[in-house]
């Protein structure tokens, strides 16, 4: 495997001049981008819906089970509904004959929250996370017969919140050890969500090694992108456990949980306070952000722009007067 | 078949010794026969990996970009000669025109096309009957509108055509209004899901409660559902959930029961506990909860308007509050009537219609007695949705899906542009030439004022267009950067490649050297004779 992408490193290096001519189509593609943001500024934002991604099968992968399953219960806790909730996960920890904790999931040694514990519903599980399965997801190209639950059912007044974890390298994330997924799968899904207006905003968010490449090649308006490390640089784990015998949390992510513990429904924290907290010496790689393409500034875009629970409430005054017989005839 | 007699050559002459030239020529064939290998392949090897692609029709998706108004007609119909009428629609006609603002670059717009024709008219969208009357003698010039596709205009018989036309020209101008402002509604579906749910939040220290809801549905929301038919599928189902739970929001409490306050209200209803999960794959959900609050909660008001008990949850639906009456005790089995539900059923009628986008101002908005000229509109009470109200709906989701249509076709061809490695198969084009097709139907159908056509065929442009677009086959062949498919064919063809070019370098400089030579040769009898 290591002798191909060292092949592969030798042609990337003879096709650069081709690499240089896609950037600056994207740089154009991108101010085009901002003229039709312009011009369709008006859609207001009426629902919150999250995609979690965990792409890693194995025991030793347990950690990123982990991750996501984290990441599920504090956009829950936040307030997003599970109907809204696309959980991907490659591999069921909490049944796995190694787990002397059966039937649990935990993210941290104190073992205080089962992240396994209930209400946890798996849209996708097991060999169903694939990259075609997440590419249909994302494009809303699935099969006719496809259950509610398994759909992502966004429209222009929805944003997005997408989270993958796995391991990956520079512009690829693997899925399932078997086929990886790249950086220009997702940019086109995501312009084909654009497309069809199947998103207000995007954010995304990808706890992997060499995590920034894999938003370097998107080029669809409105997409707000945070990655755990920079190219060539490894991201890692927390928290060995003794007893489980292996990593239970990323560092990228349990420091991003750690601040979401201090944010609930009403809360008033921005993008920006997220950002600011990041600390190299505790996560112990550079995270990196994206914001060319998102329209908002990152001080006023609140965390519950995309995690919590938005919804439009408008008093019902009186009652429509049905049934009951006009006066008059 | 100088390749043949080569072949042949060189298998006859195998045993013998060999020389310099038996091994060119071995090397000549060699080569040949990989060039032709390479030549039957080439072909082979094109038309077994290439993408396929149906030729979509692109250049007519691009003209249907609408650079004009969309024209929809409107038929009034009065009291009149015809020559009266003409009259009437000349001086309409030149009212909403001087009304209308003009086009910017770029705008788009509907444009209402005025007719007035004398006589009765045909109980169809789009065919409105206005008729004249005399107003009464305090209040002046008014309209009085009816459930049904009528008018009433009052006004003195002297200024009769004045008032119709001005009228025509208020309504007209309303529409247009409407037609672009901003909506927060549902979009079109073929088909709701609409769920009621009775939400009892404690049975044990509360009443067990239970609802005649077959009956209520029957007198409240069926009606609704069939006359909407001709549009919409509204598919009704009821269920009780008891032991629900508190919201996740605890309510103030107050002197005499409880309290929501406005800012409660966003996280009244989002509780995991409360399910609410369809088994319908794809129409849009429609949830309407009747919250009986446990006892000790009760009353439970919401603050701001006084006696407020219901809310609307944009694009989700919405809730009432039913409070028991005064002195329920524990453990009583309460069973809420038809009429105890009338007044909830109301809410979510009125909530219904809010969230998929009746609006309450058609033909015009309510007008007071002193306005001139003032607007009763008399409500369909025994519907839920008098016919001006659910022409405007017609009118809104045919603009709406026509324009799905046009705006997914461009997409579509956009994409598939943009995508060289989308497959596109056959069914995509047979889809798109359909949607077309319906477009051209809609078209058709408006410009013979045949509503319920257009509303169809624009449907079916706006489903065909959608099912291309989502279609399952339609997703692009992962990207295959050019890395990976060197890295994929090199090790088939480097280990050839080699010493193939060898040998053809060895063979083109083997042809230069003869070259000088044969030039040499025959430039020397030339030479030979100068000398002479």
């Amino acid at each position: 495997m290591r002798s191909v992408w060292a092949l592969l490193c030798v042609v990337c290096t003879l096709l650069a001049a081709g690499v240089a001519r896609a950037a600056g189509v994207a740089r154009a593609a991108g101010a085009e981008a901002r003229i039709a943001r312009f011009l369709d500024g008006s859609a207001s934002h009426t629902n919150n819906w999250a995609v979690l991604v965990c792409t890693s099968r194995f025991w030793f992968n347990y950690r990123h089970v982990a991750n996501t399953l984290s990441m599920y219960r504090t956009v829950k806790r936040m307030g997003i509904p599970d109907s809204h909730i696309i959980l991907m996960l490659a591999d069921d920890m909490a049944c796995n004959p190694r787990n002397c904790y059966p039937a649990t999931v935990f993210g941290h040694p104190r073992k205080t929250t089962d992240l396994y514990g209930d209400n946890v519903e798996v849209d996708y599980r097991g060999y169903e996370v694939t990259v075609e399965n997440f590419i249909r997801l994302l494009t809303g190209r699935v099969e006719a017969h496809t259950p509610r639950s398994k759909r992502l059912l966004t429209d222009d007044k929805s944003n997005v919140f997408i989270y993958m974890t796995g391991h990956g390298g520079e512009d690829f994330l693997k899925f399932q050890d078997a086929e990886e997924i790249n950086s220009y799968d997702i940019a086109d899904a995501m312009q084909q969500m654009w497309e069809k207006r199947r998103y207000r905003e995007i954010l995304f968010m990808i706890d992997t090694c060499q995590a920034n490449t894999m938003f370097s090649k998107f080029y669809a308006p409105n997409v707000l992108s945070i990655g755990s490390s920079g190219k060539g640089e490894n991201s890692y784990s927390h928290f060995y456990d003794r007893d489980i015998g292996v990593s239970v949390i990323d560092r990228f992510t349990y420091y991003n949980l750690a601040f979401f513990e201090s944010v609930d429904m009403s809360s008033k924290h921005t993008m920006a306070d997220l950002i600011a907290t990041y600390n190299t010496s505790l996560i112990h790689s550079n995270p990196g952000v994206r914001s060319d393409l998102f329209a908002r500034e990152l001080e006023k875009t609140y965390l519950t722009d995309f995690f919590g629970a938005v919804q439009e409430v408008e008093l019902t005054a009186e009652p429509f007067p049905i049934g009951v017989r006009p006066a008059s005839t | 078949m100088a390749l043949g007699a080569r072949l042949r050559a060189l298998l006859s002459r195998r045993s013998e010794p060999r020389t310099v030239i038996s091994m060119h020529r071995e090397r000549q064939v060699a080569v040949l026969s990989i060039l032709v290998v390479l030549l039957v392949g080439l072909p082979l090897w094109w038309t077994t990996t290439r993408v396929y692609r149906a030729d979509l029709p692109a250049a007519e998706v691009r003209r249907l970009a609408p650079a004009r108004p969309l024209r929809l007609p409107l038929v009034f119909h009065v009291d009149a000669g015809a020559l009266e009428a003409r009259q009437i629609e000349q001086s309409a006609r030149a009212l909403v025109d001087a009304q209308r603002a003009p086009l910017a670059p770029g705008e788009w717009r509907v444009h209402y096309q005025v007719a007035v024709r004398p006589g009765p008219a045909p109980d169809a969208p789009g065919h409105y009957t206005l008729r004249l009357g005399a107003p009464a003698a305090s209040a002046g010039r008014g309209i009085e509108v009816d459930p049904g596709r009528s008018a009433t205009v009052l006004a003195p018989r002297a200024a009769a055509p004045d008032a119709l036309s001005e009228a025509i020209a208020e309504i007209v101008a309303a529409e247009e209004r409407a037609a672009h402002g901003a909506h927060s509604a549902l979009k079109y579906a073929p088909e709701y899901a609409i769920t009621l749910t009775l939400l009892n939040e404690d049975p044990v220290d509360g009443a067990a409660v239970d609802w005649d809801i077959e009956q209520a549905l029957d007198a409240y929301l069926r009606p609704l559902a069939r006359k909407m038919q001709p549009l919409t599928r509204l598919s009704l189902s009821s269920q009780v959930l008891h032991h629900a739970g508190p919201p996740p929001v605890a309510p103030l409490k107050t002197a005499n029961g409880t309290r929501l306050t406005r800012e409660m209200l966003p996280h009244f209803v989002n509780s995991p506990s409360w399910n609410f999960a369809s088994v319908d794959p794809t129409s849009p959900m429609l949830n309407f909860v009747l919250f009986v609050p446990a006892l000790a909660a009760q009353p439970m008001r919401i603050a701001g308007k006084p006696r407020a008990e219901a809310f609307l949850v944009s694009q989700w639906g919405g809730v009432s509050i039913a409070n028991l009456p005064a002195g329920t005790l524990p453990g009583a089995k309460v069973v809420l009537s038809r009429e105890d539900l009338q007044r909830h059923m109301g809410y979510f009628v009125a909530q219904l219609r809010t969230l998929i986008g009746i609006r309450s101002d058609v033909p015009l908005p309510q007008r007071a007695a002193g306005a001139r000229p003032w607007v009763r509109v008399r409500q369909a009470t025994d519907t839920g949705v008098s016919d001006w109200e659910l022409d405007a709906l017609l009118r809104q989701w045919l603009v709406h899906n026509r324009q799905t249509a046009i705006t997914t076709l461009q997409s579509l061809v956009r994409l598939v542009e943009s995508l060289p490695n989308m497959v596109v198969m056959d069914e995509i084009k047979t889809q798109v030439d359909q949607s077309l097709r319906a477009l051209h139907a809609v078209d058709a159908a408006l410009g013979r004022a045949d509503y319920l056509g257009a509303f169809s065929s624009a449907a079916a442009a706006s489903t065909l267009a959608e099912a291309a677009f989502f279609d399952p086959t339609m997703v692009s062949m992962l990207y295959f950067p050019d890395q990976h498919k060197l890295a994929i064919y090199m090790p088939y063809f480097l280990p050839v490649a080699l010493p193939v070019l060898a040998a053809v370098k060895k063979i083109i400089a083997q042809w230069r050297r003869r070259k000088p030579a044969a030039a040499a040769a025959a430039a020397a009898p030339q030479e030979s004779k100068k000398t002479n």
